[in-house]
């Protein structure tokens, strides 16, 4: 009730924000019913049905990660203090948050099954009417006059708020020793280690990759698809997600690399203020920009193999997903830059009262961000065209 | 509009400041000379923080006027005013708000080089500073791996490192130990005197405020009755008696 009466009285904007878990919860609950309602209309091919629910847990990640991020940068838990003093401590702090991730994804993931029903003809004729009126394909595709399994259906959909609760819970469950989010941190001086093993992940993805791939020519049926995904091997599949896996990992000595080089030599106020808080921020800002450069990588890889192949229309349903998962890690790694603004609120009003002016602190956080688009994107390039290389040749 | 007397470094008439519906500071008149030790005294939410805000022109008062050095503050652009502070104040919080990134040395260094100043000479006079405060052996450490008084004595560096004319202390034994406190205070007394930097001081302890060449006590936002100057400690002999070499 208090997750209900806090999300009535937020700011619009806020609340806006968090719409955003709200719509990628729907976009991923249709996905979900979508590979359900395949498999009620073609029981005869499982497997495929089951290849597709399983590319669902691209775009389900991609919601859970959103939803923490805007749990951890939601105002709410900064007024911790007010809510210490009405009793409620940090354990009630992390079930709140998680009880309103859950709400606002349930609230989506209706919103798809309205959606879903009203495109497969069930909610009455006057909906199906207008529904198959206009998206004829889509009733075809959705399994529209097969029969649901109503207990599956709910049961797959209430998975997306409780994976996001659950990751919302543990992300920000209490620390025994950091127990506020005002208490001064010790700073973590030492570079994140994280690095060596992101990059030996990523060259053994690509290594296997290349092994596995066969030869040249057959670049169309490799498209990894839901559409064909059965014929697509599993031995690239599994080059592409260590490649991925490795750019995530590699992401916070990434940015801590480009921190250094940013304040190599003999730096003047500007390089190293922008240099040292990029170091100090790797933590933060690391992981969510490696989720960023592993799925544009894997963007720019998907995109190269469909234009050598150009056979293959998109289909409705991988566009969906690729929307998905674009826009939840575009935004969780804005309000990862957010947050890091946030943390640093003290600093820079400190800065402020030495007479730096804001034009300085702008040109800082322009090199900061020209310093990482200057040392990730071409990284980025680099691996997807390592991916592609081995199967558009 | 009256013009100031030559040898007033600040000036302030007539300051009313308000927090949106909250009054701060009703009608504070006072001039800090040249080169004094200036306290203004008075319990928590007097008004000495907003005072020396606006003073130091990070507040522009409601109403009333700031003169420095003979010419107007509170008429100032913001970008002016912001330069102001870089190149003539210097500021020292209740809390030493270090920026966390940065070691102890950069720390201090920092408005030199935000004025534009090299790397190699910004650190020399920084080191320099830090060692005449006695936390030279911690200039490579982060402000999180330092005690407070030891964060306290960067932040006075980094206030001291431009040699201002007019140094703002808002309560700056506050957070300190007493017997820190003390010696915190006492080195940055004997820093100003022998730079002949002006300090106005803010303060709820009568012991700090003794220090002062001239004490203003402030109630709820208003002048409660000016402290006369304290014998003999404006008399320019005894005030380069008591400054070490800082």
């Amino acid at each position: 009730m208090l997750a209900l009466r806090l999300a009535r009285g937020t700011h619009p904007l806020v609340l806006l924000r968090r719409l955003l878990v709200t719509a990628a919860a729907a976009g991923t609950g249709f996905l979900v019913l979508a590979a359900l309602g395949h498999a009620a209309a073609h029981p005869a091919t499982a497997g495929d049905s089951l290849a597709r629910l399983l590319w669902c847990t691209a775009p389900l990640a991609a919601t859970a990660q959103l939803a923490v991020s805007m749990a951890r940068t939601d105002p709410a838990a900064r007024l911790q203090r007010g809510m210490a003093a009405a009793g409620l401590g940090p354990f009630r702090l992390t079930l709140l948050a998680a009880t309103s991730t859950a709400l606002f994804c349930a609230l989506g993931v209706l919103l798809s099954l309205v959606v879903f029903l009203a495109l497969r003809g069930d909610l009455g004729t006057a909906a199906s009417g207008t529904a198959t009126g206009s998206r004829a394909i889509d009733s075809g595709l959705l399994g529209a006059g097969h029969p649901l399994p109503w207990i599956g259906a709910l049961m797959l959909i209430s998975v997306i708020p409780l994976t996001a609760a659950v990751a919302t819970a543990f992300s920000l469950r209490p620390r025994t020793e950091a127990g506020a989010v005002d208490t001064d941190t010790p700073s973590t001086t030492e570079a994140p280690s994280g690095l060596p093993w992101g990059v030996a992940l990523a060259a053994a993805g690509l290594a296997i990759e290349a092994y596995t791939s066969p030869a040249a020519g057959a670049a169309g049926e490799l498209l990894p698809l839901s559409g064909r995904l059965i014929g697509s091997p599993p031995g690239i599949l599994a080059g592409w997600a260590l490649a991925a896996i490795g750019l995530v990992l590699a992401g916070p000595g990434l940015v801590y690399l480009s921190g250094q080089l940013l304040c190599a030599g003999r730096p003047g106020a500007l390089r190293l203020l922008s240099g040292r808080v990029l170091q100090e921020e790797s933590h933060r800002l690391g992981r969510p920009l490696g989720v960023l450069c592993a799925v544009a990588s894997g963007v720019y890889a998907a995109g190269v193999l469909h234009q050598a192949a150009p056979s293959r229309p998109l289909g409705p349903f991988t566009a969906i997903g690729a929307a998905v998962v674009l826009a939840c890690v575009t935004v969780s790694a804005l309000s990862s830059a957010l947050e890091s603004r946030a943390a640093r609120a003290r600093s820079t009003a400190t800065l402020r009262r030495l007479g730096a002016s804001a034009f300085v602190l702008h040109r800082a956080t322009a090199l900061r961000a020209t310093a990482l688009v200057l040392v990730l994107g071409p990284l980025t390039w680099t691996v997807a065209e390592m991916a592609t290389l081995p199967l558009v040749h | 509009m009256v013009a100031p007397p030559d040898n007033d470094v600040l000036r302030a008439h007539g300051l009313h400041h308000t927090h949106g519906a909250t009054v701060a500071l009703t009608d504070v008149s006072l001039d800090v000379r040249e080169g004094e030790i200036f306290a203004v005294s008075g319990p928590r939410g007097s008004g000495k923080t907003t005072l020396l805000k606006c003073l130091s022109g990070q507040l522009v008062p409601t109403q009333g006027e700031i003169w420095f050095n003979g010419s107007p503050v509170h008429t100032l652009s913001s970008p002016s005013r912001e330069r102001l502070r870089l190149d003539r104040f210097g500021w020292i919080d209740t809390e030493p708000h270090l920026v966390p990134e940065l070691s102890a040395w950069e720390n201090a260094a920092l408005p030199l080089l935000l004025r534009g100043a090299g790397h190699r000479a910004a650190k020399h006079t920084a080191i320099e500073w830090l060692e005449r405060l006695d936390v030279g052996m911690c200039a490579r450490r982060r402000p999180g791996r330092l005690d407070q008084s030891q964060r306290q004595r960067v932040a006075i560096a980094r206030a001291l490192v431009t040699t201002p004319q007019v140094l703002f202390a808002d309560e700056p034994t506050a957070p300190l130990h007493s017997a820190d406190g003390t010696q915190v205070l006492r080195t940055l007394t004997t820093a100003a005197r022998s730079h002949h930097i002006t300090v106005v001081l803010a303060t709820y302890d009568p012991k700090v405020a003794a220090l002062a060449d001239r004490t203003i006590a402030l109630l709820d936002g208003r002048r409660s009755g000016a402290v006369p100057e304290t014998a003999g400690a404006s008399d320019e002999e005894s005030r380069a008696a008591c400054s070490l070499s800082v």
